[in-house]
């Protein structure tokens, strides 16, 4: 699946692997997420938090009509407030979509996933 | 006086003054937010977060210093708001656990705990961006580190970590390219300092000005303006056309009549325009805004004294400089031929305009455009002399009444299919007069030779063909000769009709839009093999109707 853009130049496509590496990368320069975890983790029942190279696994991009919606599947830090953490990965990852591909995302849905507590 | 020992009342005033400082601050440290999201709100969230945590000291009876941070360290967490909240409630719970136990504290104990909450802070992200408040902290928190091993009173101390933490502020856009293209140094690391600051305040007993000193005005609107800069925008869509910024001087009899309240000032103003900023000190305002009537601006900043430093600049005539797309105000000069077509798809329409067609009416076999419609292309044509192409010969006869109607000097090329127009195109001579071109263009188009591939809608018996609804007929030249089911099957005995191998070089195919990749590759593949000699032009066409259009010369 990919979006396709019109210029008065010709086409752009943009493949969904481009969106969610860039949705991936801006979520985890969010403050208090701590890593992204495998949208597959509920039925697996493992909290397996993916390493850097495959959060991607963790970023699913559909295509309902002309509309764009994400969901990201997220860990965040013990102690955060989380509902804010997943609004500023919200709007970070609307954000930067938006300045680096020009694309308008319809929502962005926040799965959290797991918390994890870090020893104080 | 030397204070070695901070109990929990006088650390609970440092905090209140600490969050006040930074509310008054807060509208400054919004203009400087760049990063990440330049939506101008970090001192908003980190003052909102801060005050809920200011709250919850004031519910503090006890006079103990870490029950006090606890405090802090709860409201911060509820009330956080944004990245920076978030980040600034993480540095106090942090603070908080290093003094749990403590019912007052050494430099030491302040310095541990300055360490733990950065510690905590870098923990609850993944990829932690320096030249942001977490350097500031963690700078400050070395800092601070360092200054308790030979500072036991606390004056000399905060003041050396405010210190720092300030040093580490300039430092910001070194590490962050995005804070040094605008000059602006990083918000919530502001932010923070603004804390550290009112704390410092309180200890010495200070009154702090409404504004720190460490940014201009300057400083603010380059950020408000690189705000707007990072839009994707189009001249038509700035709202408030004019960058305005003015001064008002307080003149006494002035506020007599009309007190000054910068709160209720700044809100008149934003109903404007917007990138608003405004700061005063007792003397004067200094006013920022885009307005679309910056008169109107104005006269609200001269109830309250005399205007001074005025600049209003007109930002819809930079843009259009900008991106070099000034309009051009004088009429179009005419143009000395043009050419008007009809087609059908969006690629057909494309490709006719490569060709040179300055006008492409959309049209065809069920879709004959009116006379009206040729006559206001003529006219949209713009030009001494119009050639009509019509390709179908429904269209001829509106195309010749057009012509005839129209102020300017028009031709109608009698074409009747696509590939037909497409050639006499090519015989296109700007140099010649009109009924040359004319001539050489009908002569030229009689050198195609025009296949469609379309479907028939119900069942029928012609040209001695029986045609069952549904299948696919090839026509040549507007007449069919074959008819099946299979598309590709017909396209292929339409194509061996139509090509002399003998005297044709060039087949052009034009797809229609219900055509898939598959078939077009079969076609071409069909093509090279049985007609090694001649050369394959395949175009998406997108029209309706006809799965392919062929034409052969």
């Amino acid at each position: 699946m990919s979006v396709d853009l019109s210029t008065k130049f010709g086409h752009i496509t943009i493949s969904n692997e481009v969106i969610s590496t860039v949705a991936g990368g801006a979520a985890v320069e969010c403050y208090g997420i701590v890593g992204m975890a495998s949208k597959n983790q509920l039925r697996d029942g493992i909290a397996e938090m993916l390493r850097r190279e495959n959060f991607l696994r963790g970023v699913v991009v559909r295509q309902e009509e002309e509309k764009l919606h994400i969901d990201m599947y997220i860990i965040v830090s013990y102690g955060t407030k989380i509902s804010e953490v997943a609004h500023n990965v919200q709007s970070q990852v609307k954000y930067t979509l938006n300045k680096t591909v020009g694309l308008s995302v319809s929502s962005v849905n926040i799965f959290i996933q797991g918390v994890r507590v870090i020893s104080e | 006086m030397t204070l070695r020992k901070l109990d929990g009342k006088t650390l609970a005033e440092m905090f209140l003054q600490g969050a006040h400082h930074l509310k008054s601050n807060s509208q400054m440290i919004d203009a400087l937010n760049v990063f990440p999201v330049p939506d101008g709100d970090t001192g908003t969230n980190m003052n909102l977060s801060m005050s809920s945590g200011a709250e919850e000291v004031k519910k503090v009876e006890e006079d103990h210093a870490g029950k006090v941070s606890q405090a802090l360290a709860k409201g911060l967490l509820m009330g956080a708001r944004g990245n920076s909240g978030v980040i600034l409630s993480q540095l106090f719970r942090g603070f908080s656990k290093a003094l749990e136990d403590k019912e007052s504290i050494t430099t030491k104990d302040f310095a541990t705990a300055l360490q733990g909450g950065v510690t905590t802070a870098y923990k609850a992200v993944m990829k932690p961006v320096e030249g942001t408040i977490l350097t500031v902290a963690r700078e400050a928190g070395e800092a601070s580190a360092e200054l308790a091993e030979k500072e036991e009173d606390f004056l000399p101390f905060i003041e050396g970590v405010v210190d720092a933490a300030r040093t580490s502020l300039k430092g910001t856009p070194e590490l962050l390219p995005v804070l040094k293209e605008v000059g602006v140094v990083d918000s919530g690391g502001q932010g923070l300092l603004t804390i550290y600051e009112g704390l410092l305040a309180n200890l010495k007993g200070e009154e702090l000005p409404e504004q720190s000193s460490t940014i201009s005005m300057g400083d603010m609107v380059n950020a408000e303006h690189h705000k707007l800069a990072q839009d994707f925008m189009n001249t038509e869509d700035i709202e408030f056309g004019y960058c305005t910024e003015f001064m008002v001087k307080f003149e006494e009899d002035k506020l007599a009549e009309t007190p000054y309240d910068e709160e209720a000032f700044r809100q008149t103003l934003s109903e404007h325009g917007d990138s608003l900023l405004v700061v005063s000190d007792e003397d004067l305002i200094k006013v920022h805004i885009h307005a679309e009537y910056p008169g109107n601006a104005m006269n609200l900043g001269q109830q309250y004294g005399s205007l001074i430093n005025m600049k209003i600049e007109n930002m819809r005539e930079q843009h259009t400089s900008i991106v070099g797309e000034k309009k051009n105000t004088k009429p179009r000069e005419k143009a000395e031929y043009g050419i008007v077509t009809v087609a059908m798809g969006e690629g057909i329409k494309k490709l006719f305009e490569s060709l040179g067609a300055s006008v492409v009416i959309q049209g065809g076999q069920t879709m004959n455009p009116s006379t009206q419609d040729i006559s206001d292309a003529i006219v949209e044509a713009h030009a001494n002399h119009v050639l009509i192409l019509p390709n179908n010969k429904n269209i001829t006869m509106a195309a010749e009444q057009a012509a005839e109607l129209a102020d300017v000097k028009a031709a109608v090329i009698p074409s009747k299919t696509i590939p037909q127009g497409m050639s006499a195109l090519l015989g296109f001579n700007p140099e010649a007069d009109i009924s040359t071109n004319k001539e050489e263009m009908s002569s030229l188009m009689k050198h195609v030779k025009s296949g469609q591939i379309t479907y028939a809608v119900r069942d029928t018996q012609i040209d001695g063909l029986s045609i069952e609804k549904g299948h696919f007929m090839g026509i040549f030249e507007g007449k069919i000769s074959s008819a099946q089911k299979d598309k590709l099957e017909t396209s292929k005995a339409l194509l061996k009709e139509m090509i002399d191998e003998e005297e044709d070089e060039i087949v052009t195919v034009i797809t229609g839009e219900k055509v898939d990749e598959q078939e077009i590759e079969a076609l071409e593949a069909y093509l090279e093999e049985h007609f090694e000699d001649i050369e394959v032009e395949i175009h998406n066409g997108g029209q309706p109707i006809y799965s392919f259009i062929f034409s052969v010369e």
